[in-house]
């Protein structure tokens, strides 16, 4: 057997979730762990992108966004609608979905984030969950409850890599992954807009006073976290196929790489979601697979109980 | 306006609805709606805990189901595959889940709002990994069969209607032991840690100890609902104790009202029911309950009942006012 | 006089910035004391670490001669150490009574399993704090409001509530942080009465005000701090001259 199972590798929980199977046989023990180690990676590239969306969020409303894996869900079964219906190639379903889903996110702002006057915390919670129900209900009766696939961007062919195999799409990944994180530090750091977006978040009269809206830099940093979330689903979709209800644990999972590097820290999350993805996939391979989201969780209560500001946050300075 | 009323005295409203649930069934012409209401009396008894926890302590929990999980499958397991009889694994059920609830609670209810909501939610998420991987004892994915149908005492529960009054026997003894609790030192230190924890501590109110106090209390009204789940349906499956259940007990805490035990059983009474009243229902049964989420925080914040009472407050002083505009020119 | 409240070199810092540096202070059993400063001056933090409410960088805090230092705030107000805030912190969806009821839980002890049974000693407890917390709004002048949301009742009502709140937990120390801020001029005088009526309960009281008025009429020593510093203390007549206290609040102007 040339091809490795790989990309029978479902990221989605449930019942049926195999162990990752690789060809065991012809590869030596450093050879494995390499080989989990590089799905460790991919996968973890793909946690730190959905965490870069709760951040964007985070940073300019200091709201959890609950509803931030059904952007990665829509992102996915956006793209399917596009080669299906509409013909088109990858490429462009991929630019279409991205464009939706940050409409989307804009829609989720103005219609159930915005109205309430005053809110406390868990009004939020409650109303972003609600529309994470909302949407994935609506997913469900639009799209049905099947699995969607998407084929790989360029092929299926493995390139050998000291003895294990990297699959083509995980080179998409991980460039993906990359190029989102350095085009976003390169907003936040370098462009009016981005910089607005970040000031509004720090002292929203102060930004006010400058002449900067702040409701509309929360109006971005929907759509901005609802386009990353959106690449997110689409360059995984090849590996893990597409589905109305993959939205809770990638959300969850995004979550957990954003606490593990620290809320909010724009590097940390990419540390804390490839951190995520290499611990889960060895306890996959090693121990068992069955218990892979469970690990996730586990490490996710752990920070929180032990170190909520994550491993590179600072502490807040405490506020009465 | 008799809401109102029954609401400033509780225990008129206690013996009232005690009346209700006894004449209740006499009204029911089929069968099947025993089974509703007795579904319905078993989520208000989680709800009214969770309620205390959220309404009133301003805690959330997104992680209700796995207490409720826990509690049937103890007894579940402890019936099937050791034919226990049932209030041992009440018993057994409430002291480990008591203890685990405890335990967790201490780290957990440290945390406040976002950070809270996701700890549960992951503590609720690996409950139901246990569920689904420990097979050898759970039976796996495909449930655990052959739980014993309710008896206590040598008293068997094999009718609905026996156990339609069984669960509403339940339903009140938690409901007083609630009302007891809010009406009292407790309660109100439970409400003053929800309006400012920092206020509350400087009265000397051990935030820690009744956070996670209330944190247990809400966790063993769960394990009695599972309970009370296990033995009447007799085959339980970790699908009736996921994700989105704890979802649906928090909607229903926040349709009744969030800080209103007789809001929580008509959150859960309401939610319960609709679905199995709108067969048609069915496939938009998710959607709804996030549209319902989100309209009722937008423009009743205070849930539905406390919401309606608002309007027909704000709608008696409209008439008010314009009756005194009036009364100067006639 | 043995000092009721003492601190010891206590110092917080936020960041690089100093809010308390190395302060000493006493504050006398019986005393009405008031702390001034200008604005960043310190005072606020010096109540939010002396009752633990945020955690000090550096120091002690001696209540009776007892360390409190690492003390959680509850436990420091079981200790008869209590306070108000400058934002004021009711429980605003609770009635003027209940708030009050809140400020005895000290003095009672009805937990989960005696309040959930309704035991027949609960009962009478909760009898005696009903009734004792209405004396207590008498004693401010809020029984006409029993039963009205705290959260609805006008401003200076409020700040009144939080003080009636406090004295129900009997406490021996009472520190008051800017009482009578937004309040008008009869409300203001309202509250001078109403401070030098509690100190004849017995109890000591430390406030933090930037009325001058109100603390010449009040106390009977002031603390001047600046920049985290104690840079003058004694009685209001000797503080008014004091050249280095001139020197801070003009230099702030």
């Amino acid at each position: 057997m040339n091809r490795p199972q790989a990309l029978c590798y479902k990221i989605k929980w449930g019942p049926d979730t195999g162990p990752p199977r690789y060809d065991h046989n012809n590869m030596t023990f450093e050879q494995q762990i390499l080989q989990y180690l590089i799905t460790g990676v991919t996968v973890g590239s793909i946690y730190a992108l959905i965490g870069m969306g709760f951040n964007i969020i985070y940073n300019s409303t200091e709201i959890i966004n609950f509803a931030q894996g059904e952007f990665v869900m829509l992102g996915g079964l956006l793209t399917v609608s596009g080669m299906q219906l509409l013909h088109l190639p990858v490429p462009f379903a991929a630019i279409l979905a991205i464009v939706g889903v940050s409409l989307i996110g804009i829609t989720l702002d103005r219609a159930a984030i915005r109205p309430p006057k005053d809110p406390s915390p868990i009004t939020l919670i409650i109303i972003t969950i609600g529309a994470s129900i909302f949407i994935r209900g609506m997913s469900s009766l639009i799209w049905g409850k099947e699995p969607y696939p998407i084929p790989a961007f360029s092929g299926e062919e493995p390139i050998p890599f000291f003895g294990a195999v990297i699959q083509p799409q995980s080179v998409w990944v991980m460039g993906v992954a990359l190029i989102v994180v350095l085009s976003l530090r390169q907003f936040f750091g370098r462009t009016l807009t981005g910089k607005a977006m970040m000031a509004s978040a720090v002292q929203p009269r102060a930004a006010k006073l400058v002449g900067i809206e702040a409701s509309y830099m929360v109006l971005l940093s929907f759509a901005l976290s609802g386009a990353v979330g959106a690449a997110a689903g689409i360059v995984i979709a090849p590996m893990s196929m597409v589905q109305y209800d993959m939205g809770v644990m990638m959300g969850l999972k995004g979550f957990c790489a954003a606490i593990i590097g620290g809320i909010g820290h724009p590097l940390g999350v990419v540390f804390g979601g490839v951190i995520l993805g290499i611990v889960e996939s060895l306890g996959a391979g090693l121990i068992s697979s069955g218990y892979k989201d469970a690990i996730a969780f586990v490490i996710l209560l752990l920070m929180l109980f032990f170190r909520p500001q994550g491993i590179l946050g600072k502490t807040k300075g405490e506020r009465v | 306006m008799m809401t109102l009323s029954l609401m400033k005295k509780p225990l008129a409203g206690f013996v009232l609805f005690s009346i209700l649930l006894l004449l209740l069934p006499f009204t029911v012409t089929n069968d099947y709606y025993i089974n509703v209401l007795i579904i319905i009396g078993i989520n208000s008894i989680i709800v009214i805990g969770l309620d205390l926890l959220v309404g009133y302590t301003g805690q959330i929990s997104l992680g209700h189901a796995a207490f409720y999980g826990l509690g049937a499958y103890i007894t579940g397991i402890l019936s099937a595959r050791w034919a226990w009889p049932p209030i041992g694994g009440l018993l057994i059920s409430l002291v480990m889940v008591g203890i685990l609830a405890f335990l967790i609670g201490i780290p957990t209810l440290k945390l406040h709002g976002h950070y809270l909501a996701m700890a549960t939610l992951g503590l609720g998420i690996i409950v139901f990994i246990f569920f689904q991987e420990l097979d050898f004892l759970t039976g796996g994915p495909s449930g655990l069969v052959g739980i014993a149908p309710m008896s206590l005492f040598g008293i068997p529960f094999d009718s609905d209607l026996s156990y339609y009054y069984l669960v509403s026997a339940f339903l009140l003894a938690t409901l007083l032991l609630s009302i007891n609790v809010v009406r009292s030192r407790v309660g109100r230190a439970l409400r003053a840690i929800h309006g400012s924890e920092v206020a509350a501590s400087v009265l000397g109110v051990n935030i820690s100890r009744f956070k996670v106090g209330i944190f247990v209390l809400s966790a063993l009204y769960a394990v009695t609902a599972g309970w009370l789940y296990a033995h009447y349906i007799t085959f339980i499956s970790p699908s009736s104790f996921g994700f989105m259940f704890s979802i649906k007990l928090i909607t229903m805490v926040v349709i009744g009202s969030l800080g209103s035990l007789w809001g929580a059983i008509f959150g859960a009474a309401l939610l319960t029911s609709l679905p199995e009243f709108l067969v048609v229902f069915e496939n938009y049964e998710t959607s709804v309950f996030g549209l319902i989420l989100i309209l009722v925080m937008i423009f009743m914040p205070r849930g539905l009942m406390r919401g309606l009472e608002d309007l027909i407050k704000r709608m008696i002083d409209l008439g008010r006012q314009n009756l005194k505009e009036r009364s100067p020119t006639s | 006089m043995n000092p009721v409240l003492k601190t010891e070199g206590l110092s917080k810092h936020f960041g690089g910035v100093k809010a308390l540096d190395q302060l000493d202070l006493e504050i006398s059993k019986g005393a009405i004391q008031s702390i001034i400063g200008p604005n960043g001056a310190g005072k606020t933090t010096l109540f939010n670490v002396i009752s633990n409410v945020i955690p000090p960088t550096g120091g002690e805090v001696l209540f009776n001669g007892v360390k409190i230092t690492r003390k959680q705030t509850h436990t420091i107000a079981a200790m008869g150490l209590t306070r108000t805030f400058q934002n004021l912190r009711l429980f605003s969806e609770m009635t003027v009574l209940e708030n009050v009821m809140v400020g005895m839980h000290l003095r009672s002890k009805g937990g989960f399993f005696s309040s959930a049974l309704k035991l027949p000693w609960v009962f009478r407890e909760e009898r005696r704090i009903r009734e004792e917390s209405r004396e207590w709004l008498r004693f401010v002048g809020l029984h006409d409001h029993t039963d009205r949301i705290a959260g609805s009742l006008p401003f200076g009502n409020q700040r009144i509530l939080e003080l009636a709140r406090a004295l129900a937990s009997k406490p021996q120390l009472l520190m008051l942080d800017e009482p009578a801020a937004g309040l008008n001029m009869r409300e203001t005088q309202d509250m001078v009465q109403l401070i030098s009526r509690i100190r004849d309960l017995d109890i000591t009281v430390v406030l933090v005000e930037h009325d001058m008025d109100l603390v010449m009429e009040v106390s009977e020593r002031v603390t001047v701090l600046d920049q985290g510093r104690k840079i003058a203390e004694g009685d209001p007549e000797a503080i008014r001259k004091d050249e280095a206290v001139l020197k801070a609040y003009l230099g702030e102007e």
